[in-house]
Parts: structure tokens; sequence; C-alpha cells
């Protein structure tokens, strides 16, 4: 396996009113292609800063990010948006779906982002919401969709322009049960289609289904622990 | 709990230093103007009347062909004074350049008032003020007409005479020698009488026996005629101020309640009725509404005298700054209540929500999709355009008060290119009968509307980054570049300010013909703007919104993703 994804000696300190905050002391994180790893932590710990770092959404004090052997904490903050549009996909756990957009308009953006033709990309958005159950919400304003289907059409958008990575902050922590189990199948078929997944989570039902649990305590990696294979996963509305 | 209403009320205002600022600077302009339209009129009487005074001014005048019959004026009953009346005739036949006055030492009433040099004698003329200003002569010319030359001895003014060139011929005071000499045919002779009455208000009834007769008022109406243009103008803009400043509170009110929406789900969950959150916010807007008006009113009533002066040429000494507390009440009851109902209906509408939707999203949902946002959608524009449009059209009465506001001032700038082309138009040389002051009223308001709409499109631009930063940082999150981010506000806020430039135009040429056709213009006189000037509004709109929303976008861009996406 090759690494897609690499943090090396990460460090990060905000300056909240003239008291420094170190939220991360010098993590080293390497992820294969095709893995699914899931952070854990205590909250505080840094595992939302190490996770927006991963992404480019913020830029370190000190280390360097390398996303398939780019460095990628020198970019401009133009290219860092080129470089997400084509290869990361990102789940929050508040969903945040663009509220002026409807459900199918949230999917197809990233495909319009990467220069897809408009009725190629309403294709692919429409399809991509059928498979994963939401087929018939494309027109529905986000803000009337329950907390799951929301997730859904964020895994969608997520999903859609088959990026490299998808990350998810905390993707089932505003989820009941069924939901959770939902939005878990789906993470894991994104990983069995050969996507890395990284999520950050306090859910120990998603732990389970990651390959491997990097625990951090103290903006520092205290553990990091390989899974056995879970088993397949078949989706909830698969018949 | 009125006091607790208002001790919220003022935290509010403290919290929102901003929009509280806004709120008041656009109100009091509102104010001022409204104080300065009916200060306008009221300040130029006080200056006729002096003059009327120092004249000994005519309660009753009455110009005739025949001596006989304007003496009869002097024997009617209730003349309590009368004098010898005064020759009169155009200097040239057929030409209403100067109307020769002769005036006899004997003169007791509607004396002309001396301004500069001397007073009536041998050596020359005196001219009345405003005529003598317009042929640009000054005490010590000579005055040269129909092969006659007089030196200009000196300058006055009269009552009875309004300013040249609206009220024409002008008039020049000569001695009976220098009257006979020029105009010796006595059947071109006008007398007239001048008296006063032991009852002025009775001036009415007496000039009615007598055939063309004018009263002291006739004389006050006419003279203060001149600042009827200014007075018309100003009530359109106030209008107009108060158009754009209902649309730009209702933003500001709305953009505020929006702002508070977790407030107003917090203090009903505390127990406040929706009735008292809402007279907490009328209760704010309505102490803002009090500074703003009073903080207008002096400014109005200072600028007041200086608006007036011109209209007040024909006058002695310059208008007083007395301000008339009665303008204060009727100034501030259509701006407080504008406040107050703008807050009473943004608030209701935000009370509306439960108060668990309000604490939990922070913002209220944008309201559904409209059609035109769905036409977007559909229609082949850019992303980043695409992506704007459908931000504005998120919040539709944000959009159309914008738009009403850009479209309004545009109208004012069409009104203004309009009376300037029509004031262009008149053939050189020929003098002008609106006062010099009234295009420089026209621009300065114009530049007030365009300052307030300008600094409302930025606080409207800022408002909707700081209520949909966690969005800006979704899109960034997605790869939105910062140069599409910036031109999906700038380039959405573009199309819907060209749309109302493009609205403003017939808006525009329709008020200017309707206040010109009110304040008495000639239909024959009025000019239109050129195309060109006209082009020239959409255009320079664009630029002027591009400029405006560039700096607050580019806000938008460096605010640092992940601090977007924990923003509440």
């Amino acid at each position: 396996m090759t690494c897609v994804l690499e943090a090396r000696s990460l460090t990060k300190t905000y300056d909240t009113g003239g008291v420094e905050v170190d939220a991360l002391r010098g993590v080293d994180l390497a992820v294969q292609r095709g893995e699914f790893v899931a952070i854990m932590g205590p909250s505080g710990c840094g595992k939302s800063t190490l996770l927006n770092l991963l992404a480019g959404l913020d830029r370190p004090t000190a280390g360097e990010v390398l996303l398939d052997g780019e460095r990628i904490d020198e970019l401009s903050e133009t290219e860092l948006a080129r470089l997400r549009r084509s290869k990361v996909g990102f789940v929050f756990q508040f969903f945040n779906l663009v509220p002026t957009l409807s459900a199918v308009e949230n999917v197809e953006l990233p495909l319009l982002l990467v220069g897809r033709r408009r009725r190629e990309a309403r294709r692919s958005a429409n399809a991509l919401m059928g498979d994963l159950g939401i087929g018939d919400k494309h027109g529905t304003a986000p803000l009337l969709l329950s907390g799951g289907q929301q997730q859904r059409v964020a895994l969608a958008r997520a999903l859609v322009n088959e990026p490299a990575i998808v990350l998810g902050d905390e993707p089932t922590g505003n989820l009941d049960s069924a939901a959770t189990r939902e939005v878990l199948g789906l993470l894991r078929a994104a990983r069995d289609r050969g996507q890395t997944v990284l999520v950050v989570t306090h859910d120990s039902r998603v732990a389970a289904a990651a390959d491997r649990i990097v625990t951090l305590r103290d903006g520092r990696v205290a553990e990091a622990a390989a899974l056995e294979p879970p088993r397949p996963v078949t989706l909830p509305f698969e018949s | 709990m009125s006091v607790t209403l208002v001790k919220l009320a003022f935290a509010g205002i403290r919290s929102r230093v901003l929009a509280s600022f806004l709120t008041i600077l656009l109100s009091g302009a509102a104010t001022a103007t409204i104080v300065l339209a009916l200060e306008v009129g009221a300040t130029a009487r006080d200056p006729w009347q002096r003059t009327f005074d120092a004249a000994h001014g005519a309660h009753v005048l009455a110009t005739s062909p025949s001596e006989a019959e304007a003496r009869r004026l002097a024997a009617l009953p209730g003349v309590a004074e009368s004098a010898p009346p005064t020759v009169s005739a155009l200097a040239i036949p057929g030409d209403d350049l100067l109307q020769l006055v002769a005036l006899p030492p004997s003169t007791r009433i509607d004396v002309p008032v001396r301004i500069e040099g001397a007073g009536v004698g041998k050596r020359g003329i005196v001219l009345e003020r405003s005529f003598a200003e317009k042929l640009g002569l000054r005490v010590g010319a000579t005055f040269r007409f129909a092969g006659h030359a007089l030196p200009v001895i000196g300058t006055a003014i009269s009552p009875s005479q309004p300013r040249y060139p609206r009220s024409k011929p002008g008039v020049g005071w000569v001695t009976l020698g220098t009257f006979e000499r020029i105009v010796p045919d006595r059947s071109r002779w006008n007398w007239t009488q001048a008296v006063r009455l032991a009852n002025p208000a009775a001036a009415r009834s007496v000039a009615a026996s007598v055939p063309g007769a004018v009263t002291w008022e006739d004389q006050r109406a006419e003279a203060l005629r001149d600042s009827e243009p200014i007075r018309l103008i100003l009530t359109m803009y106030t209008i107009v101020l108060l158009a754009v400043v209902f649309a730009v509170v209702a933003i500001l009110v709305g953009a505020r309640a929006s702002q508070q929406y977790r407030e107003i789900g917090l203090l009903k969950a505390v127990g406040l009725t929706p009735r008292q959150v809402t007279a907490v916010f009328a209760l704010e807007s309505a102490a803002l509404g009090v500074v703003a008006v009073a903080a207008g009113f002096v400014a109005g009533a200072l600028l007041a005298p200086r608006l007036a002066a011109p209209s007040a040429e024909t006058m002695v000494g310059a208008p007083t700054t007395v301000a008339n507390p009665w303008h204060l009440l009727l100034a501030s009851i259509p701006v407080l209540l504008v406040l107050v109902l703008s807050a009473r209906a943004s608030t209701r509408r935000s009370t509306r929500f439960s108060v668990l939707h309000a604490i939990q999203a922070g913002n209220p949902s944008p309201a559904g999709r409209s059609r035109l946002a769905r036409m977007i959608s559909r229609a082949p524009v850019p992303l980043p355009l695409s992506l704007g449009l459908k931000d504005v059209l998120a919040r539709r009465h944000r959009a159309r008060r914008l738009v009403g506001a850009i479209a309004v001032t545009g109208a004012a700038v069409v009104f203004a290119l309009s009376m300037q082309a029509s004031l262009d138009a008149r053939p050189a040389g020929e003098a002008s009968d609106v006062p010099n002051e009234l295009p420089v009223l026209v621009y300065t308001l114009d530049a007030v509307l365009l300052v307030i709409t300008a600094t409302t499109l930025i606080a409207v631009v800022l408002l909707s980054v700081r209520e949909r930063v966690r969005d800006y940082g979704v899109l960034k999150a997605i790869g939105l570049t910062p140069r599409q981010l910036t031109s999906s506000l700038v380039s959405a806020y573009s199309a819907l300010a060209a749309l109302a430039a493009v609205a403003s135009i017939p808006i525009g040429i329709a008020l200017y013909v309707v206040v010109y056709s009110a304040s008495g213009g000639d239909a024959a006189d009025r000019v239109i703007a050129p195309w060109y000037w006209l082009a020239l509004v959409p255009l320079a709109t664009l630029l002027i919104v591009a400029v405006a929303t560039s700096v607050p976008a580019r806000l938008a861009t460096r605010i640092s993703s992940a601090d977007a996406l924990r923003y509440e």
C-alpha cells in the first residue's frame, strides 16, 4: 500500500487573547491508500485541528502535511481549493449543506467546480443520490430534510467526485442509531471502492468500523491500533 | 418588567454599535431633509418683512395708464397714508429689458432700499440689485441701452419687485427729469399709486375696488416664489430619502433581528412573550430614532438659512436661524414611524419560529427558493454568479429593498442629469430664472443619496458575509477558490444593481417631468438628459457596486475555513 496522506511533526498553536494554547504537539501520522482510519480522543485533544490541517483548511504552526506526496501546507489558498475539489471529500457533524441550494445542487457543486458540464453533473448527482436512497429528494431544500437524509446528501456531495480521500468530522455525531448505521455503511463502501477514509469521532461504533484507530491525547498521538478486518457491510436501503 | 425591557433595548444598542450608528446616520439624514424642506420657505419670509418695513412698503399698489385712475386708490376708505403716484415706462418700447421708474424726492411709501452707492439723483440710474447682478453692472459702471448711457450710481431693492430675470423687466430708478428725457412720449407712461392702510388685513377688500391693484400679501407671495423650486425639489428629495431610508432601516432592523435570532429564542425561553420581545426591538429603534431626529433637526435648521439665502436676494439681510419647533414634530413623526414599524414587522416575523428552532439554528432559515432562483439554476450563467444570486435571493425582502434603494438613488441621478440638460439647452446668453444654488442643492442631495446607498450596500454585503460565514467555509472546503468566492458576491450584487439602475432611468425621467411641470416649467423648454448621459447611470452603478462590494467580499475570503466551520 502507498501512503496517501501524511503528517510530519505537525504542531498547531492557537493564540487565544494573548494566551498560547498548543492544540497539536508534533503529530506524526501516515494514512495508506484505501485505509479507513478513525481518530479518537477526549474533547479538546486536537482531533478536529488535525483533520483541518490534513485537509488544508488551516495552516500548521510547524511541521508538514503531504497529500499524494505533495506538501500542501505551503500551497496558496487557491491551490488548496483546487486540490480539495479534486482529491478531498468532506462530511461534517452538522452536515453543512449550503441552505440556498437544493439537495441535488449541493451534490453537483463539486462536479461543476471541476468543470463538468451542467447536464452531465446533474445526471451524475441524481444517479448517486438514487444509489444512496435519496433520489426523491433532489429538489428539496436541505433544511426540509431529516438529519439522516441531510447527512446522506452531504456524503453524496463528498463522494460525487470520487475523491482519493474522504474526511469526516464527527459524521455521525448528530444522528440516531439507524442513520449512524447507514452512514457507516456508506463510508465502508467508499473504503471498499479504494477510497481512503479518515474520520474524527467519539463514537465507538464508528471506530469499530475502521481499519485502524489513532488515539490523540493532549495534542499527541497516544496510541495507534490496527483492528481486525470488519465484516462486509450491507447498506440498509439496499434490497 | 418595563424597566427590564428598556434595559434589554439599551443593551441591544450597545452590542450592535455599527448597525446602531448606521441607523442614526441614515434616519438623521432623512430628518434633516424634511426639516430643510419646511424651513426654507419659512426662513425666507422673515427678511421680506424686514425689507417691507425698511421700504415703508405699500399695503396696496395700483398701476394705471391714467393718473386719475391710479389716484382713485388714495381716496378709498381705510387708507391711512398715501404719497404722490410714481411714473414708470418701458425704457425701450416693446422690449422687456428695463422698466424706468421716476422717483420723486417726496416718495414716502414703497421707497427703494439702498444697498450700494447713492440714492436716486441727477447723475445716473439706481438699478434693482438682482437686475444689476445679472447684467454684471456694478456701481460706477455705465448702463447703455437704446442709444442712452447712464452711469450706475447705486443699487437698491424693493419689497414689490421680485428677483430678475424671473420677474421681467428689470427695474431702474431715475429722477423725473431723466425719465422725461428718455421717455418723452407720455402715452407710454404708467402711474403707480402706493397706499398704506390702517388695517393691513383689509388690503384684499381695498384692492378689489381698483382694477389691477396688488396687495402686500401678493407682493410677498411673488417675492417668495423664488424659493418655490427649492422647496419643491427638497420635498421630492425628502420623499426619495424617506423611501431609501425606509428600505435601509428595514434592511438594518431585519439584519439585527436576524443577528439576534438566537437571542430572541433565549428571551422567549426565559419567559418573554413575543409581544415583549417585539417591544424590546421597537424600543431600541425608537431610542435610536429620537437621537437621529434630534441630530437631523439641528443639521436641517442650520443648513436652511444657507439654502434660503439665494431666494432672499431681493430682500434685506440674510434669513434668520430660528427654527420652528413644530417642524421638529413634523419631521420626527414619519421617521420614528418608519423605524418603529419596520422593527416591529421584522421582529414579529422572527418571533414566529419556535424557541428551540431559534436557539439551535442561530439564524433564521432562508426563505423557500423563489421561481427566480430556480430559473437561475437552469440559466447558463457562470457558477460563481449562480451561487451568488441564489444567496442574495434567499433573502428576498432584503434584495427587494436594496434594489428599491438603488433604483430610487439612480432615479435621483437621472433627475439631476435631466435638470442639467435643460439648463445646458438654453440659448447662449439667455439668463436663467433658476436660482444658481438649485443645481448645487440637487447635486449635494444626490451625493447624500449616493453615500447613503453605497454605505447600505457595503453594510448589506458585510451582514451577508457575517451571516454566511459558515457557508463560505463549506464552499471553500468543497473547492471554491478565493477568487470565485469574491466574484460570487461581487457579480451577484452587480447584477442586482444593474437591474435596479436600468429601472431607475424611466423612474427618474418620470420624476423629472412631474416635478418640472409642478414647478411651473414650460414644457417646450423641458429637456431630458441625452441617452449617452443616461447610459452612464447603469455603468457608474456597476462600478460603484463593484468597488463597494469588493472590500467585504475580500474579507469573506480571508476567513479561515476551519474558523468558518466553527462559526455560529
